[in-house]
């Protein structure tokens, strides 16, 4: 009864927090910046005035354009269930392989891709395109990042690998702390954010994930939107269970699983202000210069893994 | 104005007519061209607006205006050419590359045809406009309403392998004026961009035709709205050299500090909208608001947050109190301060000044052959400055030390040159505040006491660049064309120039580094 309960909790989880995740974020931007900003419960009311809205589909569309958002919707969903969030005894030996979670993630950014040309549209294609460039740079770091936390715990379950302490292994410690820092700038690209992509700009020719998105209106754009909120609660939940395991319960104990719930909580809350921080403090990078950073998380991570096995 | 000085610009044994400023001589329609080259290209001369006027009725013909500016002698040299039993005149613009668009924009409103002109497109009017209608005429009715008409407008083309073309706007996501941009690009690289406007033609000078005086002042504040004050600015003090009256020295005094107020309010704008669109949002969070404390004290002084409403012929409508001026003088030290700061933040910005530096350059001689004006030309280094080579209002006693530039024509250097100009417009503003000489805001001038066939020029320094207002009367007195030119006409020419070398993603910010008028091209 309490495993089904505590499976329901873990299966709607990702979906119910993430909007909440990215209204924190722009709270926080709002006030570094001197606005009061929208409350922070803004991206639900959004996603639900999306849905009763009518939608314009281009004629030239087929039923990728069509399908798209449900597939990707679909996808982030069934990742979240695969990465630990506030407790590491839920074994999900289905979906929680590290090669599943960023698999079953690259199927949703692969369908993003075709959507975003599949209406034809200038803006969609340079979208695609450039969304293509940045996600399979990414993907070496983001292997490679997992990959040493897998080294490190002796599985590719994410969940067993968050349930080996932070300091248990007095070696693992600067191992972990390098595959973070590749960890984060994978995070930053494949969410969209500071400074590879601007999720609030206007500007289409700037434009990466909002381009390809952009032919999209009503339920299908809420569906969109609110992929692309699970999928940076995903990385959130991931960079903070994975690489900083503190309080994540062990066991099916109430108290624990409490404090489990707590101190995610605080974590994701920090993570939502690194951002905030970030896309506050600094211009987003020039194009071209992504590829530079992309290729840093790969090093740091080939250097956390040899670490991981001294010679 | 010395018409001695003058004489070394005019040709010999040519009947010259003086009237105001201005200098103007006829020449045959063939000898423009070598007029033309003689003041261009051996006196130096800057070519400030190409103009024509119909005067069929009381002259039976065209008439086309070449007026030429002479720096540091406040005057204007004015070639002009009789077009009678033909629609033909000789294009300049094989010699001259700054006359490229106003040919075309005689060919497009006048139906006159430039003969040699390398690009016979129509401009500003789109395909939808019959091309046998010639809206400028005199006998055209500002009220027609002529039929659809069908075409295709020929843009550019790059051919290639992998060469594609992405079409941009008219309309954009932000809420920004309507233009078309056609890229073509190789990858994320762009080979050739094009603008394409026209989309906010609204009629403006067939308007000012109709118009009474006062609502002709109203007009030209709409020319730009960010501009509003330059431009009637520019307007009104044409007017007065028509009829031949000075605004008293208190409405000069008030003129220069609303002006520098207008550049100040546009410049922190400007500068945070850079940053933003850099993706730098503090300085974007922070530009804004500069902005919105200068136009609240636009709004407090004059009742316009525009300064709209303020100009009237013969001064200025709003006068600034003893308190007010007291006020303000606090409150801009303050405000330079506060500048200040932001710009260390953003000048410390090592992500900033990454995305700004050696992006959408424009080099020196694609901005000289073009006469761009402006942020734009002082990028490169051009000392090129209405305030001081033209000085109006009480700029002669407020001249600014020196015309702040910058090298490198880059974003970054129009990023420089705003900066520069906002610290220097504080100063100005601050030493007109202690200056204000006391005395009446505005003499009455009757509108029928315009001179008769005359004509006058008259340039104004605003915030974008130097806005030029050329106007003519009949014998009658009463205004028979307006032909303004606002800065961003010129330089719109050479924002295609910037784009090659670029990637896609940062032509939003070499736009906004320009930042043109779209309303102010299309008139």
């Amino acid at each position: 009864m309490k495993m089904t309960l505590l499976w329901t909790i873990q299966f709607l989880s990702v979906p119910v927090i993430s909007p909440l995740c990215a209204g924190i974020i722009k709270k926080f931007k709002a006030l570094l910046q001197n606005r009061q900003g929208p409350g922070i419960f803004q991206p639900y009311r959004d996603i639900g005035k999306l849905l009763y809205k009518d939608e314009v589909i281009s004629r030239d569309a087929s039923w990728i354009f069509r399908y798209a958002p449900y597939i990707i919707f679909t996808a982030t969903v069934v990742a979240g269930t695969g990465i630990p969030l506030f407790a590491s005894f839920l074994k999900n030996t289905l979906t929680g392989d590290l090669l599943v979670v960023i698999y079953t993630l690259s199927i949703g950014t692969f369908f993003l891709a075709l959507a975003g040309m599949d209406t034809g549209s200038a803006f969609g294609g340079f979208g695609s395109s450039r969304e293509m460039t940045v996600s399979a740079l990414a993907e070496g770091g983001l292997i490679f990042s997992l990959l040493t936390v897998a080294l490190v715990s002796g599985t590719t379950n994410l969940f067993a690998g968050s349930g080996t302490g932070m300091f248990a292994i007095g070696r693992s410690f600067l191992p972990r702390i390098l595959a973070f820092g590749g960890f984060f700038i994978v995070l930053l690209a494949e969410t969209g954010r500071f400074p590879f992509d601007n999720p609030a700009t206007h500007l289409e020719l700037t434009m990466i994930h909002e381009a390809m998105i952009l032919e999209y209106s009503g339920k299908r754009l809420a569906l969109m939107e609110w992929a692309s909120a699970n999928k940076l609660f995903i990385f959130a939940a991931m960079a903070s269970n994975l690489f900083f395991p503190w309080g994540i319960a062990q066991g099916p104990d109430t108290a624990a699983i409490i404090f489990g719930i707590t101190t995610f909580a605080i974590k994701i809350i920090i993570f939502c202000m690194v951002i905030a921080v970030l896309e506050s403090s600094m211009a987003k990078f020039r194009f071209f210069r992504l590829p530079d950073l992309l290729i840093i998380s790969f090093i740091l991570n080939v250097i956390a893994i040899g670490m991981v096995y001294p010679l | 104005m010395k018409i001695e000085t003058l004489k070394q610009y005019l040709p010999e044994n040519v009947k010259t007519g003086v009237s105001g400023n201005a200098v103007f001589f006829e020449v045959p329609a063939s000898g423009i061209k070598e007029t033309a080259r003689e003041l261009y290209g051996n006196k130096k001369l800057s070519l400030k607006l190409i103009a024509a006027t119909d005067e069929r009725e009381t002259q039976g013909c065209f008439k086309v205006w070449y007026i030429f500016g002479v720096p540091g002698e406040n005057a204007f040299i004015i070639p002009f050419i009789r077009l009678k039993d033909t629609k033909e005149f000789p294009s300049l613009t094989p010699g001259i590359h700054g006359a490229w668009n106003y040919e075309r924009k005689i060919q497009t409103f006048f139906g006159l045809i430039p003969t040699g002109h390398p690009d016979p497109r129509p401009i500003i009017l789109h395909e939808n406009w019959p091309s046998d209608i010639f809206p400028l005429r005199k006998d055209f009715h500002w009220q027609t309403r002529p039929a659809q008409s069908q075409g295709t407008y020929q843009f550019q083309r790059v051919e290639g392998e992998g060469i594609y073309e992405i079409p941009v706007g008219p309309i954009h996501a932000g809420i920004i004026e309507p233009g078309h941009f056609r890229f073509s690009v190789a990858g994320e690289e762009i080979l050739l961009l094009e603008p394409r406007l026209g989309y906010t033609h609204k009629g403006s000078e067939k308007l000012f035709e109709q118009l009474s005086l006062d609502k002709k002042v109203r007009l030209s504040e709409k020319i730009s709205g960010d501009s509003s004050f330059s431009h009637s600015l520019a307007f009104c003090q044409a007017v007065e050299q028509l009829g031949d009256v000075t605004a008293p020295r208190r409405a000069r005094y008030l003129r220069v500090i609303y002006a520098e107020l207008e550049r100040l309010a546009n410049h922190v704008g400007d500068l945070g909208a850079i940053m933003l669109d850099a993706g730098f949002n503090f300085g974007g969070a922070h530009g804004a608001r500069l902005r919105e404390i200068i136009m609240q004290i636009n709004g407090r002084i004059t009742g316009s947050r525009f300064l709209r409403g303020v100009n009237v012929i013969g001064g200025v409508a709003k006068d600034l109190t003893g308190e007010e001026r007291n006020r303000l003088s606090g409150e801009l030290p303050a405000i330079v301060k506060d500048f200040s700061e932001i710009i260390d933040g953003a000048e410390n910005s090592t992500s900033l000044l990454n995305r700004l530096k050696g992006t959408g350059v424009v080099p020196y001689e694609v901005v000289e052959d073009h006469g761009v004006v402006g942020i734009a030309a002082k990028a490169v280094g051009i000392e090129r400055d209405t305030r001081a080579d033209f000085p109006y209002a009480a700029y002669d006693e407020l001249r600014p030390d020196e015309v702040e530039t910058e090298q490198g024509g880059d974003v970054y250097a129009r990023f420089r040159v705003r900066v520069k100009e906002v610290r220097a417009s504080i100063d100005i503003i601050l030493h007109a505040l202690n200056k204000l000489p006391d005395g009446p805001i505005r003499i009455s001038l009757q509108e029928d006491a315009l001179k008769k066939d005359a004509l006058s020029v008259n340039a104004v320094e605003g915030w974008r660049g130097e806005i030029v207002y050329f106007i003519t009367t009949d014998a009658q007195g009463n205004i028979s064309r307006v032909a303004p030119r606002d800065p961003s006409f010129v330089n719109w020419a050479v924002l295609g120039h910037a784009g090659p070398g670029n990637v896609v993603p940062d032509f939003p910010l070499m736009n906004k580094s320009f930042n043109l008028s779209y309303s102010g091209n299309d008139l």
